[in-house]
């Protein structure tokens, strides 16, 4: 019930995003989103879309989830191998444009991107066994929709590339680069072998919906 | 919420879309140019991204890409070429997906500027109208007492990626076991300031496995080089570097490390207090813009091209911007990303200008990888901005000093990941 009152909210505000998508984003000061926000597609891919299997694809992210993320980069207590030395170079303001650009964005799953060849391929027995280990750690109570779903504090994780979530399952068992989780996510991750969170990262990349 | 979300934006960007199309379709008719036309010199990881951003962003803007070459060569990740763990097709892209933004891409070699005409003349004798030029066309070499004609060959630089990487490949391969690998470093400033150490630690990591009684010699006119303490770290845990038998010996100018002149003939590279023999010598040569943008007198005494930063407009002539290595972006490193992030400026510039707008502020990014073995990768990674009128760092740095072994192999997988994404947005 209230998740649905949430997404209504969110449908108007798209709407309302929509009148300004292909608007001037010019502001008295500063760069534009579009300036700011071109500079990570060197990464991060054109629009957000990545061509690289261990970086991740930000398209279409929501910006709340966007902002939050990058000030836990600027602060550090998200730890990463650069994005924390660069989310230091810009400013709260500059972070929600970015934040913005990158929602209006549109998502496309990595198993459909050109460069998937260059990828860690699905294995359909370890994605089935992901699957179950889902549901059995109410992984979709957040991650609804086989991963589809997203909100101010759950990225889409269906279709992501493989490698990049390979890399934060690793992550999650390395006590230097771990990832601060919600107490519900660290509670049902903790619970999981590495081969079970690997399991859980095919069965999410395997979602082409 | 984001399927709605999302459902929203598709119809949107449907919509748009549909009008970039029938403008598209416009231009294609011969209402050619009604924004104006840009002509753009070079298919690097500058003028490349230039003419697609400049597409993405007005598609009323007509866009021509000279670039003589079919294929492009990427230089980044070439250096693995060289030391043989990576085949040279992986890094060779084409020119169809710019065709798809509608960018009209024509394989000549622009070889005149004519900035009072405003028209562009290629080899072949055809002459390109522009409003706007964007050019990006790299660096050419400063001369080098003996190192022309057939010593290009025989002492490959291999800081052009294409043949010269596999022949400095091949030369690597077929060297003697026991003698040295030479490199001949150059001056500042040069095209990818980490890039001879990367190679020279890839090069040992070869030479460990197949050459044993062979090591790296640098030969270096400077004292100190990008990224040295992490890679003078690097070089100490991987190749034993400043023990009695270290893979890699770095002679800096300091102490003689400077080349005065080269000889193909004997294989012999001199310094000016000794002389270095080997089957196998690498010489990377003083750079300076490539020939086309001093030829257009783009350039200054210095040999490179001054720009205003917050267009990349020439200081010196009018309408012709000029991106990538071949700029004086003073404040930015001569690398692939800065040159990305320089021709997404010159393009927002270009696109504001044609519209009668006033161009924007600038943000600049660098993210560059150099790895220290196969499996291990250091980096600096920076947003640059303007202030008081120079490029400034506003945030960044290098990778931790004390990072892990899982720290820097997961850097070595992010740098194939960056190349695959960056040149995805560069030729997709």
């Amino acid at each position: 019930m209230h998740r649905k009152k949430i997404r209504t909210l969110v449908l108007v505000g798209g709407f309302m995003a929509g009148g300004f998508l292909f608007g001037s984003t010019a502001s008295a000061e500063g760069p534009t989103a579009a300036m700011l926000a071109n500079t990570c597609a060197g990464c991060h891919g054109t629009n957000g879309v990545s061509g690289g299997p261990a970086m991740p694809s930000i398209a279409g992210f929501p910006a709340t989830y966007f902002k939050a993320i990058m000030k836990e980069f600027k602060d550090g207590t998200r730890p990463s191998t650069i994005m924390g030395r660069l989310a230091k170079g810009y400013s709260d303001e500059e972070i929600a444009l970015i934040a913005d650009f990158f929602a209006k964005t549109k998502w496309s799953s990595a198993n459909g991107h050109a460069n998937s060849k260059n990828a860690t391929v699905v294995d359909t027995a370890l994605a089935a066994k992901g699957k179950k280990l889902a549901t059995d750690s109410k992984c979709d109570k957040c991650h609804e929709d086989d991963g589809v779903f997203q909100d101010e504090d759950t990225p889409r994780v269906a279709g992501q590339w493989l490698d990049y979530l390979i890399i934060k399952m690793r992550d999650y068992r390395n006590p230097d680069m771990k990832v601060p989780q919600q107490k519900k996510m660290e509670t049902a991750m903790e619970k999981l072998s590495l081969d079970d969170l690997l399991a859980v990262a095919h069965f999410y990349a395997s979602n082409k919906k | 919420m984001s399927m709605l979300n999302r459902r929203t934006f598709v119809k949107l960007s449907g919509a748009a879309a549909l009008v970039g199309l029938s403008t598209t379709a416009f231009s294609r008719r011969g209402f050619a140019a009604d924004k104006g036309r840009v002509v753009v010199i070079g298919g690097g990881y500058g003028g490349s991204i230039a003419a697609k951003y400049i597409r993405m962003a007005d598609p009323g803007i007509e866009v021509t890409l000279i670039e003589q070459n079919p294929n492009y060569y990427s230089c980044p990740m070439s250096n693995w070429v060289v030391a043989g763990f990576r085949d040279l097709e992986v890094q060779k892209w084409g020119y169809e997906g710019l065709k798809k933004h509608g960018v009209k891409v024509v394989h000549e070699q622009a070889t005149e500027i004519d900035p009072a005409t405003k028209t562009v003349t290629t080899k072949g004798g055809t002459k390109f109208k522009y409003d706007k030029l964007v050019v990006g066309p790299g660096v050419s070499f400063k001369p080098m007492e003996g190192y022309d004609g057939e010593a290009l060959d025989k002492m490959p630089h291999a800081w052009n990626a294409g043949p010269q990487t596999v022949l400095l490949n091949k030369q690597l391969q077929a060297m003697r076991d026991g003698d040295p690998f030479i490199m001949v470093a150059p001056t500042d400033p040069f095209r990818c300031p980490p890039g001879p150490y990367e190679r020279a630690g890839l090069v040992a990591h070869y030479l460990m496995k197949n050459k044993p009684k062979s090591k790296v010699i640098i030969l270096d006119p400077k004292d100190k080089f990008s990224k040295m303490g992490l890679f003078t770290a690097g070089w100490k845990k991987l190749y034993g570097y400043e023990t009695e038998n270290s893979k890699i010996e770095w002679i800096p100018g300091g102490q003689g490390g400077k080349v005065t002149k080269v000889d193909a003939k004997t294989m012999t590279v001199y310094t000016e207090m000794a002389e270095f023999k080997s089957s196998c010598i690498n010489v990377i040569p003083p750079q300076k813009a490539n020939a086309i943008a001093e030829a257009a007198k783009l350039t200054d005494e210095s040999g490179w091209c001054p720009v205003n930063f917050d267009t990349f407009e020439s200081k010196i002539h009018k309408d012709i911007h000029v991106i990538g290595d071949a700029s004086m972006a003073t404040g930015l490193p001569k690398s692939g990303y800065a040159a990305n992030s320089e021709a997404k400026v010159a393009a927002a510039a270009i696109v504001a200008l044609l519209n009668g707008q006033k161009p924007g502020e600038p943000s600049f990014v660098n993210t560059c990888y150099s790895m220290l073995s196969p499996t291990s990768a250091i980096s600096v990674a920076a947003v640059y901005k303007i202030v008081e009128g120079k490029i400034k760092e506003v945030g960044g740095g290098l990778s931790a000093a004390d990072a892990s072994d899982a720290v820097r192999q997961q850097e070595a997988s992010y740098n194939e990941s960056w190349y695959q994404s960056i040149m995805a947005d560069t030729f997709s």
